[in-house]
């Protein structure tokens, strides 16, 4: 009796495991155990809650995607590493994902300096990478259109976003001709303030530049920016720090009075979820009358579209947040994957890249369409005034401004941007 | 000439933040012979413990600072007697490695404890606000930092050269045998000016909490232009500390408004140009 009861406890967990394990292995029709996905962000520093948001897309999309069947029927395992926001970490993680882990492919970055050092990386280490937030116009414009390093494929809208879509509203206020700049002290920071101003004088040859200050990353005071650029008598401020140093700004710079004396303030990646819960407050008291102005690489409030909204609903159940948008990109880039692996039928990278021409996805976000000169999902996003709205506990940005993404978003052959302050 | 004069005053508040956190890194330098990588994480400390006081507990601002620089000083206190005594003896390298160590332990562990968003409370309703001040809006706020600035030096000048505490402080930095031959407590005085230092590194993260942020690696950006006036002022000069703040906090105010394009080179200009002229620091025999 005893006998047979201790081979029962060894046959019943082998059948189970058969069971379980035995038509999931039969079913990935791709080869491997699984697709493995090497996630990377800015997981420590003040900066961290972007990695985080990175972490929770992919996760999100990893147990959606699971749960459908996978990809091809093979399963997604995903390993997530901190880059620090450094390019030499980044680089590391990179080759660790690959070489020791096994990465099928990568998703994320949050900062420009570590994407334009992983590029190179990329074309040797053979593997896609889908970023979800680094921003420098130069990784898919040099990096890709020039050099072409095919390995590197952007979900997230790049400056285009933070500068060319300020100028184009603003190109009609009449009432503001002096621009001042309180820039992020990294090639993301000048870039925009460069392309800004480039835009900008396109439309309006009368208006003046008339100060800068940098504030380099960690910059815990920004009194002294503030007050230096006031100094210049600007009619609008144009402001690229972004996740806390944003809120820091901005508060910093009501003890100063600025809302009473300039008509608008650009606050490039103020739409940020992060950013908008830290000035709720001052929102609520309208303490900026109205003159901040915002976008993002995508923001929770639009499209209006059931794909959205569900997409909030399941991203606040699973993890009691609304999602910011490097958590949008990075969801949409697994999907992205998905589509284009499951067009090619291989993991191929070559014939993974020959999946994602001419894709028109359907994200969160809105429709991406990928464009193949520069390897850059383009999908337009809408800027605004930060406000409070009955149907959320945060600010939301309101009196959106739509603008096509074919309007302003750089199109191939690029003609070159300075990245110098 | 106003907006000159008025960006001074922004220089000063600066020069403020950063005689707060240098005055302790000093202090602990001239008395334990320490160089404490990890006191920038105790300014961080300082700003979440106000944060969970004064923005998550409700706490009256003034209550939530003191009890942001009691804790600390415990935490100081612990760092101190459990690790940093037990390496007097030992090379400099243990030192830097240990305190080192201590950065990422508690980095992360600010992470784990209050998460990796940054937090960031309201100003209070009595320091919110500006005063007109050379044709422009002085945030009351920074005011007060400068307030509390001053009231920290006199308060220090007076603990170290009035009080008999201070003499036997004076008395273990110059000579920590002879003290302890003539019957001074000198592990319990080491104890003592480790959780001063602590304190002051937690004032200085503490006080900015409204306006600034309590996040990770805000120690970080803090320690290095913590270093660089302790540097410039002579290491374990209180003095020198206090003067070097206001030349760097004002000079690099000055960077922003005139040479914005090179104002961070400016900190470190003016830390070689020390380095060069008097390597032992401005104030320092």
């Amino acid at each position: 009796m005893k006998n047979k009861f201790a081979a029962l406890s060894i046959v019943f967990p082998l059948i189970v495991f058969l069971l379980a394990a035995g038509p999931a292995q039969a079913q990935c029709q791709l080869g491997v155990p699984a697709i493995k996905v090497g996630v990377q962000g800015a997981a420590s520093g003040p900066h961290a809650d972007y990695g985080r948001q990175i972490e929770m897309g992919a996760t999100m999309a990893m147990e959606e995607i699971n749960a459908a069947g996978g990809i091809r029927g093979c399963k997604i395992e995903i390993k997530f590493m901190d880059d620090e926001n450094k390019a030499a970490t980044g680089v590391k993680n990179a080759r660790l994902l690959v070489t020791d882990w096994g990465a099928h492919f990568m998703v994320g970055t949050d900062s420009s300096g570590v994407a334009m050092a992983l590029g190179p990386v990329l074309a040797e280490l053979k593997r896609i990478h889908f970023f979800t937030h680094a921003a420098t116009h130069r990784l898919t414009e040099d990096l890709v259109a020039v050099k072409g390093i095919k390995e590197i494929v952007r979900v997230s809208v790049p400056v285009y976003q933070d500068a060319i879509i300020a100028a184009l509203i603003f190109k009609d206020r009449k009432d503001i001709k002096r621009w001042a700049n309180i820039g992020a002290d990294y090639e993301y920071g000048y870039v925009s303030w460069n392309l800004f101003k480039e835009t900008l004088r396109k439309y309006r040859p009368d208006v003046e530049f008339v100060g800068e200050a940098w504030a380099p990353f960690l910059t815990l005071d920004f009194s002294p920016h503030i007050s230096a650029v006031m100094a210049q008598k600007p009619d609008a401020i144009f402001a690229t720090p972004w996740a806390g140093e944003a809120v820091q700004l901005l508060r910093q710079s009501l003890g100063q009075g600025v809302f009473d004396n300039v008509q608008v303030w650009w606050q490039a990646m103020g739409g940020s979820v992060d950013v908008l819960e830290g000035i709720t407050a001052e929102v609520q008291k309208d303490r900026f009358k109205g003159k901040l102005w915002a976008t993002a690489r995508y923001i929770h409030n639009w499209p209006d579209t059931a794909d959205n909204k569900a997409f909030i609903e399941r991203f606040r159940k699973r993890w009691k947040r609304f999602p910011n948008y490097s958590a949008e990109t990075t969801y949409s880039a697994f999907f992205i994957m998905k589509a284009a692996v499951e067009k090619s039928g291989s993991l191929d990278t070559a014939k993974v890249l020959e999946g994602l021409k001419g894709m028109q996805i359907r994200n969160p976000g809105g429709v991406r369409v990928f464009r193949s000169e520069d390897q850059q999902f383009v999908y337009n996003v809408p800027a605004g005034r930060p406000m409070m709205d009955a149907k959320y506990p945060i600010p939301v940005l309101g009196d959106l401004k739509v603008f096509a993404a074919k309007d302003y978003y750089r199109h191939p052959p690029f003609t070159p941007v300075s990245v110098t302050k | 000439m106003e907006n000159i004069a008025f960006q001074g005053l922004i220089g000063l508040s600066l020069a403020m933040y950063l005689w707060l956190i240098s005055a302790g890194l000093t202090i602990i330098f001239g008395v334990l012979g320490i160089v404490n990588f990890a006191h920038g994480s105790l300014f961080m400390v300082g700003a979440y413990l106000a944060y969970t006081f004064y923005g998550q507990m409700g706490l009256p601002f003034a209550l939530a600072i003191l009890l942001s620089l009691l804790g600390t000083g415990l935490l100081g206190f612990v760092m101190e007697r459990g690790f940093l005594s037990r390496i007097y003896g030992l090379d400099e390298a243990y030192q830097l490695l240990l305190t080192f160590g201590f950065i990422l332990i508690l980095d992360d562990a600010v992470k784990i404890i209050w998460g990796g968003v940054f937090k960031i409370p309201p100003i209070p309703d009595f320091l919110d606000g500006a005063w007109p001040v050379f044709g422009r809006s002085f945030p009351v706020y920074n005011a007060f930092v400068i307030a509390v600035g001053l009231v920290v030096a006199v308060v220090l000048w007076a603990l170290f050269e009035k009080t008999w505490w201070g003499r036997i402080v004076r008395a273990t930095a110059a000579d920590r045998e002879m003290a302890s031959a003539i019957g001074i407590n000198v592990p319990r005085v080491f104890s003592g000016v480790f959780v001063v230092g602590s304190m002051l590194a937690a004032l200085g993260g503490a006080i900015g909490t409204p306006v600034r942020v309590a996040a990770p690696g805000i120690g970080a950006a803090m320690i290095i232009q913590a270093f660089i006036i302790t540097v410039i002022g002579g290491l374990g000069n209180l003095k020198g500390a206090f003067v070097s703040s206001l030349i760097v906090g004002i000079l690099s105010a000055y960077g922003t408004l005139f040479f914005p394009v090179f104002e961070l080179f400016f900190i470190f200009v003016i830390m070689a140009v020390v380095l060069l002229i008097r390597p032992q620091g401005l104030f320092t025999r």
